[in-house]
């Protein structure tokens, strides 16, 4: 009796073990599409872009020479004055619009969740920035800005504000701060969007009850709406500051770098070294130090999200 | 070198070629077609080229000629001309090899031969120079064009060079004359933005955008100017007394161009001088045809033009080779024959001097005979003077393989000048550390 007990316990984890591993093999089979997608489109450009980091490349002739980690070395330490200043530019701009939009989208995003009326309609409104295309952003705000006849100079010379045309894109410190402007007006909406989104996801209960115990809409906010989204707005604030540091369209309508190099960023001078001078070699070894560069930057902030995460919860 | 297609010959033709020659025959006057051409024994057939934005009109009438005369369709791709490079090398790197030829900026010659992107066309002009007249290329252009590592590359067509445009009522109310030197220069601009300011009219409009092109061309004028170089014997050159003085003379009359320079491209400067907005404006040659032509200018028969100033020690007007552009043949092509028909074509005197009378064209002389040609003569009378007399010495741009590096290292520092962030000297200095770097 015991011996056949024992006998069909070994053969039902037989096949246990039979299913087990025909499951391991099913599932590994429908990971399969994602793991080649991976493959091929993130993990192969990756370990390419390194290699080519540590070689003299040009567009027409990749991998010419080995050069170890001189590339790395003439950008950091070398003679190159350009590609570290243009990580801080990056890095000052990408915090500064993030920071104004984000205060800006949950502003709208509060007056939005407030409307009674006409809500989907604004909301339409609002997303026009978003489906222009940034060539058009910028080519908008170029002639906007410009000095000679530019509706900007012209409303500031008519109202008597200024006694001569102000060159917004070609002196500083107008030049970034234009660059933030069109920057904010074509994001903000986005931002906007996002925490409306958010701001939906507090309870109407949690407010209806704040409400009944007679809280005015800015405690609701400061005390329940924003303590319960902190850590998706937080999860915006870190997506558009990804997305700004690599801002490159506006960049290239409007200033070009320029005025010197006040307004010359990260990406526009990967593209510059690449596209332009075609080092390849050079510019991916500017992409590796971008990519360690913004993943640095946003340590703190997936510090500060698990915590804000944590308490929220 | 050559690679001939036994296929393409006289004995290969057939009714439809015979009928397409014939055609071309009847047609108005065969221009410059060579035997094979005319034979019509590629009719029917196309090629893919690319083409600069300014040069479209000249792709047109080159695609009807081409079309009614060889019965060959060229299909023109318009880029932006600082892409024509990248274009041409992914085109073959990535063994698309869709074009056959480019529309090449001469001083990207060295470049595009180190990327294995054109093929060396020295043996098809040694073979056709009977037809080709290479004698008759302007000699400062030709070698500058096409010439590197002692081969050729290319066939120019479009002889770039900036001369001095003034407006002639702005300078008649100050009682002021076209400068000979860039002290006078400075002083006529000056005085015309003092005292027209007030009225939206500057001195000058100074390209100063930050595109190689754009405010390398404004540098090399004055470096023109002062007799400087580039380079000298191959190594850079930017740290002689007339390099430093270039810079310092784009600095000095900044403050006077229209506001600013570091925003001024082609597209803020041209409407400014052709609405008689500014006083004075440096730039190619063919700005005279579009001077004179109503639909785009309110100066007509009110400007003149005359050679770039000097400076210095220099008492001899130099011509700065800022832009210029060739045909060369993608080394991707499997229509390489009939690329260098077109090539040959395309870079004839009677050709050019087509495009060179057609309004907005974009195409400046190559060749001594379209240069001082009569039509061209009659058709753009100050251009040619002032073209004619700037090419007997002329500053040339590097076309080493580096060069896409060295421009855009000067580029930077010059717009660090222009923007005030950094003194002359001190970003001379930058450049000829970086021109090192890559040079020697």
């Amino acid at each position: 009796m015991n011996s056949s007990k024992a006998a069909l316990q070994v053969d039902l984890a037989k096949s246990r073990g039979g299913l087990d591993q025909s499951r391991l093999v099913v599932a590994w089979l429908m990971l399969l599409p994602l793991l080649l997608g991976l493959l091929i489109f993130a993990i192969y450009p990756s370990i390419y872009v390194l290699g080519l980091s540590f070689t003299k490349s040009t567009l027409g002739q990749p991998f010419k020479a080995y050069l170890g980690l001189r590339n790395y070395h003439w950008l950091a330490f070398g003679g190159d004055d350009i590609f570290v200043p243009s990580l801080l530019r990056a890095a000052i701009f990408s915090i500064c619009v993030s920071l104004v939009e984000l205060g800006l989208g949950l502003w709208l995003a509060v007056l939005l969740a407030s409307m009674q009326r006409l809500s989907r309609l604004v909301r339409s409104i609002l997303l026009l920035p978003l489906m222009t295309p940034p060539v058009l952003v910028g080519t908008a705000w170029k002639l906007l800005l410009a000095p000679g006849g530019g509706l900007v100079n012209g409303k500031l010379l008519s109202l008597g504000i200024v006694d001569a045309p102000i060159s917004f894109l070609g002196t500083q410190p107008w030049a970034l701060l234009s660059l933030m402007v069109a920057d904010a007006w074509q994001w903000t909406p986005f931002v906007a969007i996002l925490a409306y989104a958010a701001l939906r996801q507090v309870p109407d209960d949690v407010v209806e009850a704040a409400l009944l115990d007679g809280a005015n809409a800015t405690a609701i906010f400061w005390k329940i709406q924003l303590p319960m989204t902190a850590p998706l707005l937080l999860a915006i604030f870190m997506l558009r500051l990804i997305m700004a540091f690599k801002t490159f369209d506006l960049l290239y309508i409007l200033t070009f770098g320029g005025p010197g190099a006040s307004t010359d960023m990260a990406g526009f001078a990967v593209w510059r070294t690449a596209l332009r001078n075609f080092d390849v070699g050079t510019a991916a070894a500017e992409t590796v130090l971008f990519a360690a560069f913004v993943s640095l930057a946003l340590l703190p902030l997936l510090w500060l999200h698990r915590r804000v995460e944590r308490i929220a919860s | 070198m050559s690679d001939l297609d036994p296929k393409l010959t006289v004995s290969g033709l057939n009714r439809r070629t015979l009928l397409a020659a014939s055609a071309s025959m009847v047609g108005g006057g065969m221009l410059q077609l060579s035997p094979l051409l005319r034979s019509g024994a590629f009719a029917g057939q196309q090629l893919n080229l690319t083409i600069i934005q300014p040069h479209a009109v000249a792709g047109e009438v080159l695609k009807k000629l081409f079309q009614d005369q060889a019965g060959v369709t060229l299909n023109f791709t318009v880029i932006p001309y600082d892409q024509v490079h990248a274009q041409a090398t992914l085109d073959v790197q990535s063994g698309a090899n869709h074009f056959d030829v480019h529309d090449y900026w001469y001083a990207s010659i060295g470049a595009l031969v180190d990327d294995k992107v054109v093929v060396d066309v020295t043996d098809w002009i040694e073979r056709d120079k009977a037809q080709i007249h290479p004698e008759d290329f302007i000699p400062s252009i030709y070698d500058a064009y096409t010439r590197v590592n002692s081969r050729r590359w290319g066939l120019p067509y479009d002889g770039d060079s900036h001369v001095l445009f003034y407006n002639t009522e702005i300078l008649k109310r100050h009682g002021l004359e076209a400068p000979a030197t860039w002290d006078a220069y400075y002083q006529a601009v000056k005085t015309i933005t003092e005292k027209e300011k007030g009225g939206g009219i500057y001195g000058t409009a100074l390209l100063g955008f930050k595109v190689p092109v754009i405010i390398v061309s404004s540098y090399a004028n004055r470096l023109a100017g002062f007799g400087g170089r580039f380079l000298k014997d191959g190594r850079p050159d930017l740290l002689s007394e007339e390099s430093i003085a270039a810079a310092e003379e784009l600095v000095r009359v900044a403050p006077y161009a229209l506001p600013t320079p570091s925003e001024t491209a082609f597209d803020q400067a041209l409407p400014a001088f052709l609405s008689g907005k500014v006083a004075f404006l440096e730039f190619w040659t063919d700005l005279g045809v579009r001077a004179q032509d109503p639909q785009n200018s309110k100066i007509v028969n009110l400007w003149d033009v005359s050679q770039l100033p000097v400076g210095g020690k220099n008492k001899t007007p130099v011509a700065a080779l800022d832009a210029g552009f060739g045909w060369a043949i993608s080394s991707g092509s499997n229509k390489k024959e009939l690329a260098w028909e077109f090539v040959r074509w395309a870079s004839s005197g009677e050709v050019g001097l087509k495009l060179l009378t057609t309004y907005n064209s974009g195409i400046d002389p190559t060749r001594s005979s379209t240069l001082n040609a009569p039509e061209y003569k009659s058709f753009a009378p100050k251009v040619q003077r002032a073209a004619a007399a700037a090419f007997g010495s002329a500053l040339v741009w590097p076309t080493v393989a580096q060069t896409p590096k060295l421009l855009d290292s000067l580029t930077e520092q010059l717009a660090l000048i222009l923007a005030g962030q950094s003194k002359p000297k001190q970003a001379l200095e930058a450049v000829q550390r970086a021109w090192e770097r890559e040079l020697v």
